[in-house]
């Protein structure tokens, strides 16, 4: 990596529509841009041109802009990933998150002092914290962190509750809550790195806690696991809250062990280099959005902002 | 002998009125049992009118999803770049105020040479020497400048994108028909072309389009309903196609009947399917994907317009819907047709 932190953000722009390209440079003129028609030639030139950031659209026709933006993310993983679309089908959104591992989600038409804003940060972002090439730890090193690391499964449903227990207490430290103010207990006494949960328990909102818990502690990794998934939400929980990785149920055994497995390994690398959780920090909550009208109540918002550092594993300054 | 007369008489009298009595209770129960299935048959229209006004709404669903993409992307580039020009126009605004105070600081000395001593001249050299580097430099900067050229560039995409932006608005009116309903001319090739723009968002990413229309002489029908089959039948040859594939619609005029097939390389219809597509409520989707309704809404559009619709399939390597009209049909039952 080039250390030149004076010089002018690289940014690569990624769009089948040329017009949009031009907006884009014309909207980005402070920095440096290169942009290309061509999804097939964008990890290439991420690569050579050694971008901060990655803009990219979704529906292309030689190439689909999850499947751009994983590429980048394997062979040139500083840049940070913004996805940039007309409209968002939940497959789209879901392999965003899964595969992608997206900073934030933009629609078209993007607000321009916005997505300025965004671009300044997401580079300065990409130009300063460390990145963590891989999550999935080394065997011997991954056995110590399950060991050690709390897994805190938030559902109602103890169908489903059940379910996970059989699939994850073999091998990892699993607590259970059917709430949000149980789980808050749970965080208060354990070591938490991974909140597994679904959007909704006994009809009252877990998405608020999801973001609230990534805004204040970005270090831990949240994996969602919902019935009914929306794009909408989808999307909120990625910009707002930065969620790891998202599944729809049914959970099937293999995929939820992957995805636990590698967000210990995610939580475990940060804990051990604090500053790489700036990549992942989550968006504060739009006002326009409409869940964080169900706003949490201030006493478990004071009560995840207290959630003591020593069982989180941070380091405070 | 009167008296056994009397008797049979009386005996057939009984017998009839207790026929009678039977009758009139049969037929009581016969009214309740036909009014009940009247109800139901009521139920059952009222039942299948849902499940079609359902299916209307789901491809309006399909529709708005499919506009929503095609619109939001000129839209981005229209709403930036007419802020950007601003914020452009601003910046030139800058470089031609500097220029300005250059001209000023030009023109001063021009006032102090009029009355200056000889002493002062030789200062006032080197001030007009300075003042014209100066303004040639800020002139410079304004021949030079790329922002009046950016922002006609980013104007004329916009301008573009406004074009594109209203003719989706008239594809889209042109297609739902809105603004007039019922039997109208239409020429059947531009149905095709909006139906495929309504389509778009699931055609473009894999499904190349080919186009072979002929000039068609206009056809008497529901312009509305004609789309609907357009769509339907293109929204299914999307479906059909596994992966990247390609959707052929031609048509043409031959023995005064207007002939459009639309040709997919898709997965084609099985033989024990094949008979059953046009069956309302007969669907191979998955539960809650598709009501069933869509060809059987075609066929029965394209018969109510006095055409046909054939089918030739071969599993595996694609389907061709072929729709016949009349040219000079009279739709007149096409208005009872949805």
């Amino acid at each position: 990596m080039t250390d030149a932190p004076a010089t002018a953000l690289r940014i690569l722009m990624i769009d089948d529509e040329s017009r949009i390209l031009r907006a884009l440079k014309a909207l980005l003129r402070e920095y440096t841009t290169f942009s290309t028609t061509n999804p097939l030639e964008a990890a290439a030139l991420a690569k050579q041109h050694d971008v901060d950031v990655v803009i990219c659209d979704q529906r292309m026709p030689e190439k689909a802009g999850v499947d751009v933006l994983r590429e980048i993310k394997e062979t040139h993983p500083r840049a940070l990933r913004i996805l940039l679309t007309g409209y968002s089908d939940l497959k789209a959104v879901l392999g965003s998150v899964n595969e992608g591992e997206v900073f934030r989600f933009v629609n078209k038409p993007w607000n321009n002092t916005e997505l300025r804003d965004l671009v300044a940060s997401a580079g300065q972002i990409a130009r300063e914290a460390p990145v963590i090439a891989r999550d999935v730890l080394p065997a011997a090193e991954h056995d110590r962190a399950r060991t050690q690391v709390g897994v805190l499964v938030i559902e109602d449903d103890t169908a489903v509750q059940q379910r996970l227990r059989e699939i994850l207490q073999p091998y990892y430290k699993v607590n259970f809550a059917n709430n949000a103010e149980r789980a808050l207990q749970i965080m208060e006494q354990n070591e938490t790195g991974v909140v597994i949960s679904e959007t909704e328990a006994g009809r009252s909102d877990l998405t608020s806690l999801l973001k609230a818990l990534k805004l204040h502690h970005p270090h831990i990794a949240t994996v969602v696991v919902t019935e009914r998934a929306n794009a909408s939400t989808a999307i909120e929980l990625i910009n707002e809250g930065q969620v790891y990785r998202m599944l729809i149920k049914p959970v099937r055994m293999g995929t939820c062990r992957l995805s636990v497995d590698s967000a210990i390994g995610r939580y475990w690398q940060l804990k051990q280099n604090p500053q790489a959780a700036r990549r992942y920090v989550a968006a504060a909550p739009n006002a326009e959005s409409s869940t964080s009208a169900l706003r949490l109540p201030a006493a478990l918002l004071n009560r995840i902002r207290s959630l003591p550092g020593r069982l989180l594993g941070t380091m405070r300054a | 002998m009167l008296l056994i007369v009397v008797l049979v008489l009386l005996a057939a009298c009984a017998w009839l009125g207790f026929e009678m009595l039977r009758l009139r209770r049969l037929n009581l129960a016969l009214r309740a049992g036909q009014s009940e299935s009247e109800e139901e048959l009521k139920r059952l229209q009222a039942s299948q009118s849902q499940v079609i006004h359902t299916t209307k709404l789901a491809s309006l669903g399909q529709m708005v999803a499919g506009v929503a993409h095609e619109i939001n992307t000129p839209l981005g580039f229209v709403k930036s770049n007419v802020e950007v020009v601003g914020d452009l126009l601003d910046d030139y605004r800058k470089l031609v105020k500097q220029y300005d105070a250059a001209v000023q600081i030009c023109l001063q000395p021009v006032d102090l040479i009029f009355n200056a001593d000889k002493a002062s001249l030789d200062k006032l050299v080197k001030h007009v020497e300075e003042a014209r580097r100066k303004l040639f430099e800020a002139r410079a900067a304004v021949e030079k400048s790329p922002l009046l050229k950016d922002a006609k560039e980013l104007l004329g995409d916009a301008s573009d994108g406004l074009a594109q932006l209203s003719s989706l608005v008239l594809n889209l009116k042109g297609f739902s028909r809105v603004d007039r309903d019922g039997m109208d001319s239409m020429d059947l090739n531009e149905g095709i072309e909006s139906a495929l723009m309504i389509a778009q968002h699931q055609l473009r990413d894999r499904v190349k389009v080919v186009k072979q229309l002929q000039p068609l002489p206009k056809v008497r029908c529901m312009p509305s309903q004609m789309n609907q089959v357009f769509l339907n039948l293109i929204t299914n040859a999307a479906q059909a196609i596994d992966g990247d594939g390609t959707l052929t619609i031609a048509s043409k005029v031959e023995g005064g009947q207007v002939q459009l097939d639309f040709t997919d390389t898709g997965v084609g219809i099985p033989d024990d399917v094949l008979p059953k597509i046009f069956d309302p409520f007969f669907t191979t989707k998955p539960v809650g994907e598709g009501t069933g309704l869509g060809l059987s809404i075609v066929h029965k559009i394209v018969k109510g317009h006095g055409g046909t619709i054939k089918v030739r399939t071969t599993p595996r390597k694609g389907t061709t819907f072929t729709v016949s009209l009349p040219v000079n049909g009279n739709g007149a039952a096409a208005a009872e047709a949805a």
